[in-house]
């Protein structure tokens, strides 16, 4: 039996008029605070807006409160999509649609007994959460979200203001040396907890983000000898230009980078340093309550910035054609490339969500199988044609960049055919087995 | 000056040979004063250089944070720990070269060793590691040749700069960037990269040669040719 008062409640929460109405009181209040006292501060938040050093960092925190509100949604999503591919509803009870679920998840992470067991190491022990944190929520600093904007009440002769926070030299190096620190998060909370499981769970991380670094930098490497620039901008802008995306370039290129961004993410097909069926809960575990939730943001935070960054180095970043390009700088152009650009990013997620949910779990030598014997030699001969192109002023050309990568796939599909080992693949000490007639 | 950085060197070497893990466990008591005396010393003078000038401030701190990091990677008893303060230092080294314009010399740093090497390093030190310390973890081999033949280097180097002058190494901005690296890697120093290129490739053959060396126990080691 349900207590009446709960069972009204519950009621009330799941009618999608009276979450409106209350969003709508909540915030009214403040809205109209703001523009009664507008006269007030006006001016400063105009001329914060208008500065070339304030508005990229109030933009970029803008953006980091955007990525935490919306790792609580993609909980959500991947909740609900999960349920959708396993044929089921997925969460439906807090809320209309469940939309308060994260609400209900934050809190239960926040009222849970944070534990910290007696023979870890401690000092690494907490540590490693904020390891794994923090490289996730600083790299998307170099990501040019929207081009540049000149707001209405700006002198004529300022120069626009950036929505990119850094525009670096090194360009997408920032965003590999940053992710390259990841590692470190969920290595040391497999060492500092002290258990078999654990441990097993980092040392898997550490050997799978070594390897798969190697076909992403080859990836990379194919792009910036296409684009010749490091800067995400400026590849961005070189592709909204000629409306050619680099990935019907180079989609084998693509290919390798979204697949190392699995890895990367630790997300399935590739999270064999969680498999909860070998290894209970992986590197975390040992860790509750909110240092659990760290690595849980710490994942979707990565999969949005690798989302982000294949969408601004392949997919052509805020650019769709017919919109308003680079040249356009009022802010309504500004709005509408950051809406083409997030909406890239959400079906990015989708698809990770989507492939999470369809692919099961590697074994480890298919892993690494895949990593060193499949993905490295093509990268490395997509390199080295690439180099060709390029030497003979063919890399922009799509037709030569397409039967490149035509000519890598055949050659690999026929390397695979011709092998006589079979393709799933078993440890090499254990007698093969054959599909099929080889 | 030249008094000044002596004194700063033998502090900092008389801590370090205190500090560094070996049977002296009633004289490891003292070693944080000498290291902070020398810590003082160039904090403050360090610092006294930012005050009149506040670009240096960052310098300040990174230098600071890298010698620290520096002291704990050769004293600190458990090598995960040692480890894991190299990775420290990297990253205060990285925003030095930062501070030098030398961007893509920062990135590389942090991609090649806090991102590769080190991660190698942490790997094998958790497979390597005992239950108990190893004889290796819990003493300096030399500590006393090690701290002499370190800081005579180190006295070495300083003295040359103090008598060269200050060597302004601010050339223009850019000289860091990753077109002008790239220039120069494969014009001026064409032949070192070929050279370095080949050095790895050997060393690279080396490994697998050795990897690949099957113990006998399965009978017949012959499964390698694919």
């Amino acid at each position: 039996m349900m207590d009446p008062t709960v069972a009204r409640i519950e009621r009330l929460l799941r009618n999608p008029l009276v979450l409106v109405t209350a969003a709508a009181a909540l915030t009214a209040p403040v809205v109209l605070l703001a523009w009664l006292l507008w006269p007030w501060y006006g001016g400063f938040v105009q001329g914060l807006l208008a500065d070339a050093f304030w508005f990229p960092l109030l933009f970029m925190l803008f953006v980091l409160v955007m990525i935490l509100n919306a790792t609580a949604l993609c909980i959500l999503a991947e909740r609900k999509i999960a349920g959708f591919t396993q044929d089921r509803r997925g969460p439906n009870r807090v809320g209309f649609w469940g939309l308060l679920q994260p609400l209900a998840d934050g809190l239960k992470f926040l009222f849970k007994e944070d534990i910290i067991p007696a023979n870890v190491d401690r000092a690494l022990f907490l540590l490693a959460p904020c390891l794994a944190l923090v490289p996730a929520l600083i790299g998307f600093a170099i990501i040019p979200w929207a081009g540049e904007v000149r707001w209405p009440w700006m002198p004529a002769d300022a120069p626009a203001v950036s929505t990119q926070a850094a525009s670096l030299d090194v360009g997408f190096l920032y965003l590999l040396a940053v992710g390259s620190l990841g590692v470190y998060g969920v290595v040391l909370a497999g060492y500092a907890s002290n258990n078999k499981y654990s441990f097993y769970g980092g040392i898997r991380a550490t050997a799978q983000m070594i390897s798969y670094e190697l076909p992403m930098g080859l990836a990379l490497l194919c792009l910036l000898m296409t684009a010749g620039s490091l800067r995400p901008e400026e590849i961005v802008a070189q592709q909204a230009d000629s409306g050619l995306w680099y990935v019907f370039l180079h989609p084998l290129a693509f290919l390798l980078l979204l697949t190392s961004s699995f890895a990367e993410t630790n997300r399935a097909p590739f999270d064999l340093a969680e498999a909860e069926q070998e290894l209970v809960g992986g590197f975390h575990t040992e860790y509750s309550s909110m240092k659990f939730a760290m690595f849980f943001l710490a994942e979707y935070a990565h999969m949005i910035t690798g989302s982000a960054l294949m969408v601004a180095l392949f997919f052509g970043g805020w650019h769709f054609w017919g919109l308003p390009g680079a040249a356009d700088t009022s802010w309504v152009a500004m709005l509408l490339r950051l809406a083409v650009f997030v909406g890239k990013v959400v079906l990015f997620i989708g698809l990770f969500m989507m492939i999470r949910w369809t692919i099961p779990r590697f074994r480890f030598d298919q892993l690494m199988r895949i990593a060193w014997l499949g993905m490295l030699p093509a990268g490395v001969v997509l390199l080295a044609g690439t180099a060709v192109l390029t030497a003979f002023g063919l890399e922009r050309n799509v037709w030569a960049c397409l039967a490149l990568n035509v000519a890598v796939l055949a050659g690999m599909l026929v390397y695979v055919g011709r092998s006589r080992r079979p393709v799933t693949g078993r440890q090499p000490d254990l007698p093969a087995v054959s599909v099929g007639a080889v | 000056m030249e008094n000044l950085l002596i004194a700063l060197l033998v502090l900092g070497a008389l801590g370090l040979f205190l500090a560094l893990p070996g049977g002296r466990a009633h004289l490891a008591r003292f070693a944080p004063v000498p290291l902070a005396g020398a810590g003082g010393v160039l904090a403050a003078v360090v610092l006294r250089a930012a005050l009149s000038e506040p670009q240096r401030a960052w310098f300040a701190g990174l230098a600071l944070v890298a010698l620290a990091a520096a002291v704990r990677v050769v004293t600190h008893r458990r090598p995960v720990y040692s480890a894991l303060y190299f990775v420290l230092l990297i990253l205060a080294v990285t925003g030095l070269l930062v501070l030098l314009e030398a961007k893509f010399l920062a990135a590389a740093l942090v991609i090649v060793y806090a991102g590769a090497i080190l991660v190698t390093y942490v790997f094998v030190i958790m497979l390597a590691q005992q239950a108990t310390a190893a004889s290796y973890d819990v003493r300096a081999r030399e500590p006393f040749w090690g701290c002499l033949a370190g800081f005579l280097l180190l006295a070495i180097v300083g003295m040359q700069l103090l008598s060269g002058g200050a060597a302004t190494a601010a050339g223009p901005a850019a000289v860091g960037t990753v077109a002008e690296v790239g220039t120069r890697l494969l014009t001026h120093y064409a032949v070192a990269v070929q050279v370095g290129g080949l050095l790895l490739l050997a060393a690279m053959v080396g490994a697998i040669a050795i990897a690949r060396r099957k113990p006998a126990a399965d009978g017949d080691g012959g499964e390698s040719a694919a």
